[in-house]
């Protein structure tokens, strides 16, 4: 049957290009397999949810609680039918299931990308692929956010607000851009048939074609090959072949995550659409986005007001603080590769310490996120009372600012401190090798 | 080496190919690009979607009191959320909730607290005043200050406001006050006496929403 096959498809060139693929032995170079897999099962509880759910913001009366025949109940046919998911057996299990996994897909991709940087497996020739990995991050958080208005409870409806209002503080041409993004203005007839429509079509469409070339790109490159690979066999592939040592550890790995992340659906409750209610006009305090979208937030919550005219377009804070200033940061991160000179391709995951610069600037970076990570929870911080809302943000802006410096500071010390310590070892190793050598004279 | 150069006047492949291509993706990407005029829907104005006009009466928005008018001794000041309503020609009430900038935020603080810039013509003496509720910064309902009573406080983006001196900004991101909305009292009712007074959510500038209002009035008369 093999020949058979053979003949008519060609299995042994695909078996040589494709499943001998070799798969470097290190627990790092899983992450990315965790995002992988992570896609696989977001599609699958996509699609079971999908079955049941109705893309529809038209008011239906509640079937669990009617109301009386002169004042109905009425509900949108979207927050009905999630409800009627959460009732269903195994329902509610679904919905958190698809919630933890898209939590944990972009962490893993972060923790991936982290991966990636700190060993400057970016360089040439993988630029290519750290972009269309960035492309990946940008499209699995669009997707993310367009997931959340799905279920159109009122936080879902608060949501869909802020993002409209964020839409549509692009200068010239916001007002349109928004209305056409979000079917009119908001919350427009339309508003949920549209946002089901890019959220399970267009943007799943776009990550998977993305994750296709990411993947075939990484095959005709190859991974970069751990430290351990230049000691066993220098510029040679090392590592375990697709199929059929890579497959098994993968089966495993896949169930056992799956079966981790079914356990956080059963017993962790998240997104609880029956506490939120209905869309309506009371705000939900607290309304916070996502920890991955959390430092935009920051960046609105202490951001000054303020708004000038340009060539008949008006840029405010909104449009600065949402739209510029996470382009700036995403553009930096885009540009990682280029401020790498090298003209060798770069084969070995380089020690992070040999690149105290690089190791310094990354550290530093994400203590930025974190601390306007920080900012977002302004509010709380005032109503806690370790800030007054006079001094929150002027102490907010320092710490953005004033933790990131410190930070780089304080690693490339630490790295320094490391290499001495290795400098120091080598150098008693060395003298004792010299004692040793003189012994056997 | 020949300096000579092979004139040919007929087109070659390539540059007829190349032309073909480029018309193709230039017609192909005009017509996809005409067929987004598609994905934003007309405006139609419905008396739901009308913002506060002259005569409507306040009436509650909180689910368990929806569409009762509001009354004077409902007011304190603990923000009261409110949409605005009419009794159409078969004497039936229709409340004005579909555009999320016509909700309404009304208090009622002791005489003399409210001050300039609120326009106190606008209140109902100087004690009961009504603004709208849509944080101008990024449109969430902005509800009251737990820490400090008296002020607001927007949950998305920590924007804070007076409502005792005109809804003015007084922390946080918003570009400009809440709009305040003239009332008076017709018996037990809170009665609309005009449009907002400055621009709501979703109007940068005092001439768009002027444009606005007067279109409302014409497709009203």
């Amino acid at each position: 049957m093999n020949q058979w096959l053979d003949e008519r498809l060609h299995i042994s060139r695909l078996n040589d290009k494709f499943l001998r693929k070799a798969f470097p032995v290190h627990h790092s170079f899983f992450l990315g397999e965790i995002t992988l897999f992570s896609l696989i099962v977001l599609i699958l509880t996509g699609i079971l949810l999908a079955l049941s759910y109705e893309p529809s913001n038209t008011l239906v009366v509640n079937s669990f609680d009617p109301g009386t025949g002169d004042k109905p109940n009425l509900i949108p046919a979207a927050y009905h039918s999630a409800l009627k998911i959460n009732a269903m057996p195994f329902g509610d299990m679904l919905r958190r299931t698809h919630h933890w996994m898209a939590n944990i897909m972009i962490a893993a991709s972060v923790i991936h990308m982290m991966r990636i940087y700190f060993t400057g497996a970016f360089k040439k020739p993988r630029e290519i692929n750290w972009w269309i990995g960035m492309l990946l991050l940008i499209f699995a958080a669009l997707t993310a956010v367009t997931g959340y208005i799905l279920p159109y409870d009122n936080y879902a409806y608060q949501t869909a607000g802020v993002v409209y209002a964020i839409t549509k503080s692009v200068p010239w041409v916001g007002d349109w851009l928004a209305q056409a993004a979000f079917a009119g203005q908001f919350p427009g007839a339309g508003i949920i048939p549209r946002i089901y429509g890019y959220h399970i079509m267009l943007l799943p469409g776009i990550l998977l074609a993305a994750t296709g070339a990411h993947m075939l790109l990484m095959i005709k490159q190859k991974h970069t090959q751990p430290q351990y690979a230049k000691r066993i066999a220098y510029k040679k592939i090392v590592g375990v072949p697709l199929l059929t040592q890579q497959t098994p550890i993968m089966l495993t790995l896949t169930l056992l995550f799956t079966g981790i992340v079914l356990l956080f659906g059963a017993f962790i409750p998240v997104h609880p659409v029956e506490y939120f209610g209905p869309p309506s006009s009371t705000p939900i305090s607290n309304i916070k986005p996502d920890w991955y979208l959390l430092w935009v937030f920051g960046a609105l919550a202490i951001i000054p007001a303020f708004d000038f005219e340009l060539l008949g377009g008006t840029i405010g804070a909104e449009f600065v603080g949402a739209m510029v200033f996470p382009g700036i940061v995403v553009g930096l991160m885009f540009a990682v590769p280029m401020l790498d000179r090298a003209k060798e391709n770069n084969y070995y995951a380089e020690n992070p310490t040999n690149h105290p610069v690089r190791l310094g600037a990354g550290v530093a970076f994400m203590a930025f996120m974190l601390m306007l990570s920080l900012a977002g929870y302004k509010p709380d911080l005032i109503a806690a009372g370790v800030l007054t809302s006079a001094n929150a943000n002027t102490i907010l802006w320092i710490l953005v600012f004033a933790v990131p410096a410190l930070t780089y500071f304080a690693v490339l010390g630490i790295v320094r401190m490391i290499r001495a310590l290795r400098e120091a070892d080598e150098r008693e190793a060395a003298a004792h090798s010299q004692q040793a050598l003189s012994a056997d004279d | 080496m020949t300096r000579y150069k092979r004139q040919d006047p007929e087109l070659t492949r390539r540059k007829f190919i190349n032309a073909a291509m480029g018309g193709a993706a230039a017609v192909g990407g005009i017509s996809l690009i005409s067929t987004l005029g598609a994905a934003k829907p007309a405006f139609r104005l419905t008396p739901q979607l009308a913002p506060p006009l002259a005569g409507d009466i306040i009436v509650h928005s909180d689910p368990s009191r929806y569409g009762e008018p509001v009354k004077v001794s409902d007011l304190s000041e603990q923000l009261v959320r409110a949409w605005p309503a009419f009794k159409d020609e078969g004497g039936k009430l229709v409340v004005r909730d579909q555009d999320p900038t016509s909700v309404l935020a009304v208090y009622r603080f002791p005489k003399g607290q409210i001050v300039e810039p609120t326009n106190l013509e606008a209140t109902i003496d100087g004690e009961i005043v009504a603004y709208g509720d849509r944080c101008t910064h990024a449109g969430c309902n902005v509800e009251d200050n737990k820490q400090q009573p008296g002020l607001m406080n927007c949950p998305c983006h920590s924007g804070q406001y007076d409502p005792k001196q005109g809804c003015k900004v007084i922390g946080g991101p918003p570009p400009h006050p809440l709009p305040q909305l003239p009332i008076k009292l017709e018996g037990e009712q809170l009665v609309v006496t005009g449009f907002f007074m400055s621009v709501p959510y979703g109007y940068s500038k005092e001439e768009d929403w002027k444009r606005y209002t007067e279109q409302v009035q014409e497709a009203l008369s």
